[in-house]
């Protein structure tokens, strides 16, 4: 599953150095058997000695790298060095001063630990004391990959991509020597750049970069899931301790701040065993710890850091702090029996800032209670929290500096431990003179960024595997936040700024309650307080059960939820200047309308609306098998249930007849159904969005003008939570463009027109591109990609494509246009009704189609000779079949040879194209074989072409495997065979004997 | 949902109303009850079901009625031309190459397929034209027979053949 190719196939190779690209050694870094971060210091055992010997006789060139504890094997082929690493022989010794600074570590998730003061102690009512951590490693990557380092004397360049480029490059600089304008990093997404915390990439990256410097050479690491091990050992980088001490009155009287070490933020292990600890930079002083809030005594302290545990990572730290702070005032205010957003406004003598709370506490509607609409389900549970902070303003902008306040919703699947971020409302007060548009969007990445490893991926082996696993369930990716204008007195243009590079962390975006306020939301929902992040589903889930042990033992543990939220609500809505607000989009009905007269459009427009109908292919899902035209009811399986498609005929009861256009609009562009609902991404209005405004009109025009057929469709049977149309709103939020399309002016028309139509109406990428664990299409390097959908797989579209003749410009016209590529054979399957819904477009959309298609591939114009040659060459060497598969030879030769072989007389039926190019053959999935051989082949939508019949029920499954593995034996001799046809026989029988498309 | 078809076959072109994805076995046979063409296997492995559309053998159990639109169809029936059987029939029948006959009309149609295209085969090539028929009742030696005596009427009958 894990691709392992190089880099090159993965990055754009026009940005990538050669020596990134293709890396010819492949190393392996072994840690020694104990190594740790103890808060302190770096504790590792010592090397003592390398048996070389050891992997001597293996095959290839194996090279050891040492220097210190460091060590590393450096091979041909990853396999080879992780086998080598596996043999060699290495002696180490315990470290003599063990165990020296041991820290107990925070406890992750504690009870309530506020203890009532003696009585005698002043006036205080009640203490309150909490420690808080922050991981050093907030999980060990997102996907297996390579990280790829090349170094010299003169630069150090590296592939990989790293959360933390900015900490990964001061690692660089310190196990180098280089200057930092001599560490070039690609692969890094800048929009990935959270700031919460380093991964295990840069662990990886510095383990590459020592072995590339000292074998003068590219050096490329596979960053998996055994870098688990380092998180664990670096264990926690960050521990606050607040305590304070409650008046009568509920305020607090004492208030004392307690942070371990300066920064949070620990090197990469590679670093410490090389035995370069990381210089500290000469500007860390340390952020002083600062708290918006007036408390009546305040005591401060931050632990010095001699033993220069990292780099000082100011945004880091402030986010530590803000998250220690925060929590703790919302346990106080829990233990208290005060509102959190109460206790904090009394303590806030800022106005901006307490005008700034206001106005989110009312938008979010802080006081009402969380909708119970859909919390039916008692596995379920629903919680809020809010959290707030005021970072100074780098660019002086503002005095005081910029303050942001968080409210959010989420939802925990107490079974699965699943955190959805379900809505989020982040006012900022980011000044005056600021571009709110851009502060909006930089916002909404930043937050998605920053929630994303925080709710994300489990960092355990058995969460995770090696990567292999599928994801589904291990991805709860949140909810979460979409723009809306509402309040923005002030716009001014901002583009030195907007163009400002994003690594550069958190310049006026304030991100520090980001991690409070979910863990706050995550207490009210659950009972339980996460003192430490991420909130994996593996954690919470954890958490929720140790709870309900506890439970069973003292009934009154639980803490009492959510004390009232009265006390904001007669405060006014005042607008705060240079306020984005981002809330949730609760989307109403749009009005019905009596069905437009058929007579309304030009025939003209109707006819447009017939060629557009054609192009996004409406009816290939809006119609059910043998049901009218356009009138719903196709089921389709997807991971997350069974859904079916609507009725898109003008009938005013059960179809669009009352839509109005503008409801029309927004259902193809939003995925809003005119009632308000949330449409699910089956409907590709994620591509749909792309479409022009004429088009769309025509399309409407068309659809209104059609025959209104009465037919209700059945209901969706989805599985929970994705049966809860509202979570489509985060989703969109995340993963939906909007925009309409916009024309690239650099490229050709017919380039230009071919992406408007694939990219929009023809959804090409609904099918093939593959989608992530939420089923969002990826975007990027993944796009076209190829992707299984509904039992078949739709072959990649990209550089990736494995058709075993590289396709071409005229090929890919032949097959869209007729159905048929002499070269690569019919369309079948899904793709069949596609073809057929192609056939009614102009010849220029087809050549645009192929044309785009061409460049995604980077397909030539034509056919050459040597493809040619090529072609005939594999249909010549299958003339014989494999030796020694006699049972699959006799199937082929009684079943299929009749019409897939030559016998020297042409037949009007058998297939026009050898079997020895055909794609699905060649393809890394067997599941298109399969099909065929159970379903047969149907593209008599396309005239001239004929039909393959199914053999579903002539052949047992085992036949069927037998077939398909002679068939990949025999056709795709270059290709290693399946490993699993005989699950995918059992599972695409099942699929196909519930509702079968191809009876 | 049916559909206008046309078609024409043996010579003769029909109006029809039929799904277009019935198969052109069924239209034939139930149809246009012209019964030469056998239905076999249904899968297009047997033969038994074979027509010639342009000249060129074609299983009709597979084949969608729609595709055979605007093509030349011709069946068993049509073989014959001005009252005399064609060569191939009239070899078979000299050669009593039948046990239970099932599968003659594959057989036949075959042969005259390649004859259209190769007019003095090999006998290799005789049975690579005819590897794909199926035959259960294991009558291969005289149906062999039968296509070589065939070959050599159609040699004699046209003796300006076609230039291959």
């Amino acid at each position: 599953m894990s691709d392992r190719q190089p880099p090159s196939s993965r990055a754009e190779p026009t940005e990538l150095p050669a020596p990134l690209a293709s890396p010819k050694r492949f190393g392996v870094a072994v840690r020694p058997p104990h190594y740790a971060w103890n808060g302190e210091h770096f504790v590792s055992d010592r090397l003592v000695a390398v048996d070389r010997a050891s992997v001597a006789g293996l095959p290839g060139r194996i090279e050891v790298v040492i220097e210190g504890d460091f060590v590393g094997v450096v091979a041909d082929s990853l396999d080879a060095a992780q086998n080598a690493a596996r043999r060699l022989r290495l002696e180490w010794r315990a470290p003599s001063h063990a165990g020296q600074g041991d820290h107990d570590q925070v406890p992750l998730e504690t009870g309530a630990r506020s203890r009532e003061l003696a009585a005698g102690h002043g006036e205080a009512a009640s203490a309150h004391c909490h420690d808080y951590g922050w991981p050093s490693r907030l999980r060990w990557g997102d996907a297996p990959g390579w990280v790829v380092a090349d170094c010299s004397d003169q630069r150090l360049m590296l592939w990989g991509e790293t959360i933390t480029p900015e900490a990964l490059i001061h690692d660089l600089m310190t196990l180098t020597g280089l200057p930092a304008e001599r560490i070039e990093l690609y692969g890094t997404t800048p929009a990935r750049v959270s700031g919460l915390g380093r991964h295990c990439g840069d662990d990886a990256a510095v383990d590459a970069a020592v072995m590339s410097r000292q074998l003068a050479c590219s050096v490329a690491v596979w960053l998996d899931a055994t870098y688990t091990r380092d998180v664990h050992a670096l264990g926690q980088a960050q521990r606050i301790t607040l305590s304070a001490d409650l008046a009568e009155s509920g305020d607090i009287a004492d208030y004392r701040y307690h942070q371990a070490h300066a920064s949070g933020d620990i090197a990469a292990v590679g670093l410490w065993l090389c035995g370069r600890p990381p210089i500290r930079r000469t500007e860390a002083s340390g952020t002083p710890p600062f708290a918006p809030y007036a408390f009546s005594n305040v005591q401060l302290a931050t632990r010095r850091d001699d033993h220069g545990a990292g780099r000082h990572s100011e945004s880091l730290a402030e986010i530590q702090q803000a998250f220690a702070r925060e929590s703790f005032l919302d346990e106080v205010a829990h233990e208290s029996g005060q509102d959190p957003l109460a206790l904090r406004l009394r303590h806030l003598d800022d106005v901006r800032g307490v005008e700034l709370i206001t106005s989110v506490s009312q938008r979010a509607r802080w006081g009402e209670a969380l909708s119970s609409a859909a919390s039916t389900s008692p596995d379920r549970l629903r919680g809020r929290g809010f959290a707030y902070s005021q970072l100074p303003d780098r660019h002086q902008r503002i005095p005081e500096g910029v303050r942001s306040a968080w409210i959010a919703d989420v939802e925990v699947n107490r079974i699965t431990g699943d955190v959805t971020l379900t809505r989020l409302v982040v006012g900022q007060d980011a000044g005056p003179e600021v571009d709110t548009d851009r502060l909006q969007q930089t916002l909404q990445a930043r937050v998605l960024g920053s929630a994303r490893p925080l709710l994300g991926r489990d960092p355990a082996f058995d969460e995770w595997g090696d990567g292999s696993k599928d994801d589904k369930n291990v991805d709860p990716t949140p909810g979460g936040v979409l723009v809306t204008r509402t309040d923005m007195p002030t716009k001014e243009s901002a583009d030195a700024e907007a163009t400002a590079s994003l690594l550069q962390p958190l310049d006026d975006v304030n991100l520090a309650p980001g991690v409070a306020v979910i863990a706050n939301a995550l207490f009210d929902a659950t009972g339980v307080r996460f003192r430490q992040p991420p909130f994996t589903a593996g954690r919470v889930r954890q958490a929720l059960h140790d709870q309900t042990d506890s439970l069973q033992e003292e009934t009154p543990g639980r803490p009492t939820k959510r004390p009232g939220r009265r006390w904001l609500k007669a405060a006014a809505l005042t607008a705060v200047a240079g306020t984005a607000i981002m809330a949730w989009p609760w989307k109403g009905a749009i009005t019905p309308i009596n069905r437009p007269a058929a007579n309304l459009y030009s025939a003209e427009t109707i006819e447009r609306g017939r060629l557009v109908a054609a192009a996004g292919d409406c009816a290939a899902c809006h119609t059910a098998e043998g049901g009218q035209e356009n009138a719903g009811g196709r089921a389709f399986d997807t991971p997350f249930g069974t859904l079916y498609s609507t009725n898109l005929t003008p009938d005013e009861e059960t179809g669009i007849g009352r839509w109005s256009y503008a409801a029309f609009e927004r259902a193809m562009r939003h995925g809003i159904s005119r009632d308000g609902k949330h449409l699910y991404p089956a409907f590709p209005y994620t591509a749909f969005a792309k479409i022009s405004d004429a088009d769309m009109q025509a399309l409407y025009a068309y659809l209104m003008a059609q025959p209104a057929v009465s037919a209700e469709t059945p209901a969706n049977a989805l599985s929970f939570p994705f049966n809860f149309r509202p979570l489509m709103a985060g989703w969109n939020a995340l993963y939906h463009d909007p925009n309409p399309f916009e024309p690239d002016p650099g490229q050709s028309d017919l380039y230009n027109r071919g992406a408007y139509l694939a990219e929009g109406l023809g959804h090409c990428s609904a099918c093939h591109s593959p989608r992530n664990a939420m089923g969002a299409e990826q975007r990027g390097e993944h796009s076209l990609a190829g992707a299984m959908v509904d039992g078949w797989e739709a072959p990649p579209l990209n550089r990736l494509s494995r058709s075993p003749i590289p396709w071409s410009e005229t090929s890919l016209y032949d097959y869209l246009r007729h159905g048929a590529s002499s070269l690569h054979g019919v369309a079948s399957g899904p793709m069949a009704p596609v073809v057929a819904g192609l056939g009614e477009l102009p010849e220029y959309d087809v050549r645009a189609l192929a044309h785009y298609v061409a460049v995604q591939m980077d397909a030539p114009a034509g056919d050459s000779e040597t493809v040619r040659a090529d072609a005939a060459v594999r249909i010549a060497t299958a003339q014989s079949g494999p030796a020694g598969m006699e049972e699959g030879e006799r199937l082929f030769e009684g079943a299929c040879a009749s019409c897939h072989m030559e016998n020297g007389t042409p037949s009007f039926t058998s297939a026009q194209t050898s079997l020895a190019l055909n794609t699905n053959l060649h393809s890394q999935h067997p599941d298109n074989v399969i099909q065929s051989i159970l379903g047969g082949v149907h593209a008599d939508h396309v005239p001239g072409l004929g039909n393959m019949p199914g053999f579903a029920d002539s052949f047992s499954d085992s036949q069927v495997v037998t077939l398909t593995a002679y068939l990949r034996a025999r056709f795709a001799p270059d290709q290693a065979p399946w490993r699993n046809i005989e699950s995918r026989v059992t599972t695409i029988r099942q699929h196909n004997n519930s509702p079968s498309p191809h009876p | 949902m049916t559909q206008a078809i046309s078609l024409t076959v043996n010579g003769r072109s029909y109006e029809l109303a039929v799904p277009p994805d019935t198969p052109l076995l069924t239209v034939l046979r139930n149809d246009l009850e012209l019964n030469g063409p056998k239905y076999g296997c249904g899968l297009g492995e047997c033969g038994a079901c074979s027509v010639l559309i342009d000249g060129m053998a074609a299983r009709a159990c597979v084949l969608p009625v729609s595709v055979a639109v605007g093509h030349e169809i011709l069946t068993l029936e049509g073989l014959a031309s001005e009252g005399r059987l064609d060569p191939v029939q009239r070899a078979f029948i000299e050669a009593q190459a039948a046990q239970c006959g099932y599968c003659l009309n594959g057989m036949i149609i075959s042969v005259r397929a390649l004859l259209n295209h190769t007019p003095r085969p090999s006998s290799a090539q005789l049975r690579a034209a005819l590897e794909y028929n199926l035959c259960r009742c294991g009558t291969h030696v005289e149906i062999l027979e039968a296509a070589s005596r065939a070959v050599a009427i159609n040699a004699a009958e046209s003796p300006e053949a076609p230039h291959e």
